[in-house]
């Protein structure tokens, strides 16, 4: 009999916390513009220039409750099914990309048009941003950023020891720089080997060795003769030729231990985006001095953007729709964009914004977006999630197993018709 | 003698074995120096990554840079193990992950009991009462035990918004129930296939209805194998990532969730030191349960509850 | 009259969650699932029917066939090592040492971590020469070498080894507890007629032991079937596509690939084989308990 009373009172004690954790009456429509935002960056300096945002948006008047979720794709999983649930955030993160193009399919995000039209967006921001955030002639999302994906990082002490005396300006002086780097013993490529990195390396081959013109064929047009083409073959075999450059352990390399070897001089070349720099600069490294930093292989080689915005699920609320538009008009502004780009180590998306606060790498990326001609998007601006995810297994396959390039070509040219 | 008649009886005799067994200390020989050390060697094995995981977590990320995940650390600090806990950021806010822990609290304990009490009635009924299609229903249950979790998901975020009740802390412990029953009532249905029916039957000569002969005799009887049922469960619950980030709301998101935010940024800088502290932190809730319950864990089970 | 009727509706009240959790849960949700691998969707299960063409895009998906092939080769040596560990693990604890209760919490405190940060200390301790692979080197012995996680056909069992480490000890608890609650006096008698301890387990204690194997058999076919977290810790999947398993597929197209439809055709492909398991031997049991019934 002992034992049954100890179960009833474990049970009731359980009930009894349930009931008072339940939620109480429902809060009514707050006066002050509350909003929720559901994002991705947690980590040290991620935190801090989401900080700065929050920062602001109190400033201005309006109340912040952050939902933080580690992991792109599980933050965007939480927006979609927060979106299904009938219980949407007020603003979320995504990529420029199609990731949230179903979402405006199903009219379940809110434009930005007249914040569009004030700000110019047109003409201020770089071309490949206003294909990913205008549909059907509508904007749906906020930028709040620029990265670059494919900056070549090196380490000065590396160079130095294998006596290359200056940057790698053609596909050929980047091999010789590597064969330089193996020949002084060092690991000539540092490489994470996951999906997405090897999709970083190959995008950097595609638009420095094939050109503007090819990438754009390939990528955003899924040109089927371009892909099986012979110049494609060769950025192929450019790619795998890489390889050989890479020590054995790096399959499953997370991409910052990748840095850590250019930074302790182990390794002479990364190939990263520039969220690399916040590495760097945490070992206490700077630009110029210890590492060196290049957007591309020539004065006119193609520079791949990405960013991220914040999208506005639809609601009619008009204390939700208010909340939207300040956290819109907050995120755009010249203070805030500086001060949540610095800490993130990404650029600001207007083209007209004051370079002066960056630091070196950063003002070479500023001053080429200014060429309208030379930033293209990355895979995901042009590509469903889907062909993005096709196209990369078939890379990674490819870079890692002795595939024979035309197979890859066949591979991709079917992974990219789907 | 025939095995399976032995089988029936061995319920109650489990607590005499051991000692039935052990009587005289044994003598040193070579079979016994073989158990020792194959023993050692496993638990050199098992304890490998637990090392290399504390060893880690008291070391500066200096040192990590380095390499070498063996060595102990040149300059010891439990920084990490404070910003584990209070300090490290897992958003916009950088309070650590005890934030989270008051949350998995009321989440696990509702979740723990309810499936556990839902398990017991289920097995209870399939045992003894056996009504028309119950096999066929948990045969079923079965089944969908080897669903992968992220399948359901988006017909449970359906249900669960025409309930109205989506994103809250009901939500969170009802999709636990749900995917928590098939082992239980797995657990249990095989615990009380190994008491006796005539329990049973004297019961019911007694009088004893449905209920009754649940709550006062077979509850009470049940205590050993509802420990084991709460240690799986409760690991299960505790440890889980995905149903407590889409289901609970933002209100009660568990620690698991800042623990991934810690661990698995994209393209921010990772703390490994931080990262094994705030893990060890997450598991010590359970591993203080098994300390204090090991050995009724393997008692209980003794009692019959495996018998397929 | 009340009396007599309420035995029969009581038990079926109280089955009433059971029921309503195995038909609209389960079932339903594999009726939702099945209805939506015929659609095209996308992000959103709302995408209008295709028919097949899901399932011929699986069949022609390399990743897709990789995974089976790996989860078939998976399945059959994690089963196998855990319950061979667990057996002995638990036999030779069974023996009377000392220490049991710590070496007890040893061999199941793997269980209780979250295998996210384990699975990347196991992808750490695997990784060529940082881990085991230099540290063995170091302490003299140059001609080792373990690059199971690096290489293409190794990778798989590379994520057995330490999905291994975490699930014995929940194997072996199990078969400790079913040995013992074996007679005492079976030993005395084996002892009197000079069994040699061997024999005696092999010959005996197992087949008596065959209810606790079925439980841990049908405990480790789900997380057999459910294998995510370690493919993710340790290798992502790789080295390219190497370690690639159903659940991560689906879970992939799911939600980062927004493609709904195919994860669930994928989804449902999975649960096939788990059917075609689970229907003889639940058939198997009802003859059994039928005749124990009888």
């Amino acid at each position: 009999m002992y034992g049954i009373r100890k179960i009833a009172s474990c049970m009731l004690l359980g009930v009894g916390l349930w009931a008072s954790a339940m939620p109480g009456a429902h809060v009514g429509p707050q006066a002050v513009a509350q909003a929720e935002v559901i994002h991705w960056w947690t980590s040290g300096g991620e935190s801090a220039a989401i900080k700065q945002v929050a920062h602001a948006y109190r400033q201005a008047g309006g109340a912040w409750v952050d939902s933080a979720i580690a992991g792109g794709d599980q933050s965007r999983a939480v927006t979609v099914n927060r979106i299904i649930g009938g219980d949407p955030p007020t603003a979320a993160q995504f990529n420029t990309s199609k990731q949230f193009l179903d979402i405006i399919e199903e009219d379940m995000l809110n434009p930005v048009d007249d914040l569009a039209r004030r700000e110019d967006w047109d003409r201020v921001l770089p071309q490949p941003i206003v294909d990913a955030i205008k549909v059907g002639g509508h904007y749906y999302a906020v930028p709040m950023n620029i990265h670059m994906q494919t900056w070549i990082w090196y380490s000065k002490a590396a160079f130095e020891r294998a006596g290359i005396a200056r940057e790698p300006q053609t596909m050929d002086e980047l091999f010789a720089a590597l064969d330089r780097l193996k020949a002084a013993g060092l690991i000539p490529l540092a490489h994470g080997g996951q999906g997405w990195q090897e999709t970083i390396l190959f995008s950097m081959v595609l638009a420095n060795m094939g050109g503007r013109e090819l990438y754009l064929r390939v990528i955003r047009d899924r040109d089927q003769q371009a892909i099986r083409s012979p110049q494609f073959r060769q950025v192929l075999q450019a790619y795998k030729r890489l390889k050989t450059y890479v020590d054995p352990a790096s399959p499953g390399r997370n991409w910052n231990d990748a840095t850590a070897l250019v930074i302790a001089g182990r390794a002479g070349i990364q190939i990263m985006g520039d969220w690399a720099k916040g590495e760097f600069t945490a070992a206490g490294q700077q630009p110029g001095r210890e590492f060196g930093c290049l957007p591309g292989l020539g004065a006119n080689s193609p520079y791949l953007i990405q960013g991220d915005v914040f999208v506005f699920p639809k609601t009619d609320r008009p204390e939700a729709l208010r909340a939207q538009k300040l956290m819109a008009e907050v995120v755009e502004r010249p203070a805030v964009q500086l001060a949540f780009n610095q800490l993130k180590g990404s650029i600001p998306v207007r083209t007209d914004a004051d370079e002066s606060a960056f630091d070196a790498c950063a003002r070479k990326g500023m001053a080429i977006l200014r060429d309208r001609a030379r930033p293209v998007g990355v895979a995901e601006v042009y590509l469903t999630p889907d062909q993005n995810g096709a196209l990369q297994d078939v890379l990674t396959a490819y870079w890692n197993t002795a595939m024979p390039a035309e197979r890859a070509q066949g591979s991709i040219a079917s992974a990219l018709r789907y | 003698m025939n095995r399976s008649g032995l089988a029936r009886r061995l319920p109650l005799a489990a607590a005499a074995a051991p000692a039935a067994r052990s009587g005289a200390r044994r003598r040193w020989n070579p079979a016994r120096i073989g158990i020792y050390a194959f023993l050692l060697c496993a638990a050199l094995f098992f304890l490998l990554p637990l090392y290399v995981m504390i060893v880690t977590s008291l070391k500066p990320m200096d040192e990590i840079r380095q390499g070498g995940i063996f060595a102990l650390p040149h300059a010891l600090t439990l920084e990490p193990w404070r910003q584990a806990w209070s300090g490290v950021c897992t958003g916009a806010a950088c309070a650590g992950i005890r934030t989270g822990f008051y949350n998995s609290v009321a989440i696990a304990v509702p979740s723990t009991l309810l499936t556990i009490l839902l398990g017991a009635v289920n097995g209870y009924a399939l045992s003894f009462w056996r009504p028309r299609g119950a096999n066929v229903l948990f045969g079923i249950l079965l089944a969908g035990a080897f669903v992968p979790v992220q399948v359901m998901i988006y017909p449970l975020v359906r249900v669960l918004a025409l309930a109205g009740i989506f994103g809250s802390l009901p939500a969170i412990v009802l999709v636990h129930i749900v995917f928590g029953m098939p082992v239980m009532t797995l657990l249990f249905r095989n615990y009380y296939r190994g008491v006796p029916q005539e329990l049973f039957h004297a019961a019911r000569i007694d009088g004893g209805g449905f209920w009754r002969i649940f709550v006062f005799v077979m509850l009470p009887m049940s205590l050993p194998i509802m420990v084991v049922a709460a240690i799986m469960q409760l690991t299960g619950v505790w440890n889980d990532y995905i149903l407590g980030l889409v289901f609970a709301g933002r209100d009660n998101l568990p620690m698991t969730v800042q623990l991934n935010n810690v661990i698995n940024t994209t393209t921010g800088t990772r703390l490994y030191n931080v990262n094994m502290a705030a893990t060890i932190l997450t598991a010590l809730l359970p591993l203080a349960l098994y300390f204090v319950s090991g050995r009724w864990f393997v008692r209980g089970i003794a009692a019959g509850a495996v018998k397929g | 009259m009340m009396a007599r009727m309420l035995p029969w509706f009581a038990p079926r009240i109280a089955l009433l969650p059971m029921a309503l959790v195995a038909l609209l849960g389960y079932l339903g949700a594999a009726g939702w699932t099945l209805w939506i691998s015929l659609t095209g969707s996308r992000t959103f299960p709302s995408g209008g029917f295709i028919g097949l063409a899901q399932y011929r895009r699986l069949f022609d998906n390399e990743r897709w066939l990789l995974s089976l092939h790996n989860l078939a080769l998976y399945g059959v040596l994690f089963v196998l090592a855990c319950v061979l560990l667990g057996f002995l693990l638990a036999v030779f604890i069974d023996q009377d040492v000392r220490g049991e209760g710590a070496l007890r919490t040893i061999f199941l405190y793997p269980y209780a971590m979250s295998f996210v940060a384990t699975g990347l200390v196991w992808q750490w301790l695997l990784t060529p020469g940082d881990g085991i692979d230099g540290a063995i080197r170091a302490l003299g012995f140059p001609h080792f070498h373990l690059d199971w996680i690096v290489s293409q056909d190794m990778a798989i069992v590379a994520v057995v080894l330490a999905t291994v480490w975490q699930a014995s000890g929940l194997v072996m608890a199990l078969v400790l507890a079913g040995l013992r609650g074996i007679d005492g006096e079976i030993w005395k008698a084996a002892r009197l007629d000079g069994i040699p301890a061997w024999r005696v387990y092999l010959q005996i204690v197992v087949p008596m032991l065959w209810p606790t194997f079925a439980t841990v058999l049908l405990l480790l076919a789900t997380a057999v079937a459910k294998l995510y977290d370690a493919v993710v810790a340790m290798t992502q999947g790789g080295p390219g596509i190497a370690s690639e398993v159903p659940a991560k597929f689906i879970m992939d197209h799911l939600f980062l690939r927004s493609n709904v439809g195919l994860a669930s055709a994928g989804a449902v492909l999975l649960l096939l084989p788990v059917l075609a398991l689970l229907a003889p031997y639940a058939y198997a049991r009802s003859r059994g308990a039928r005749r124990e019934a009888a």
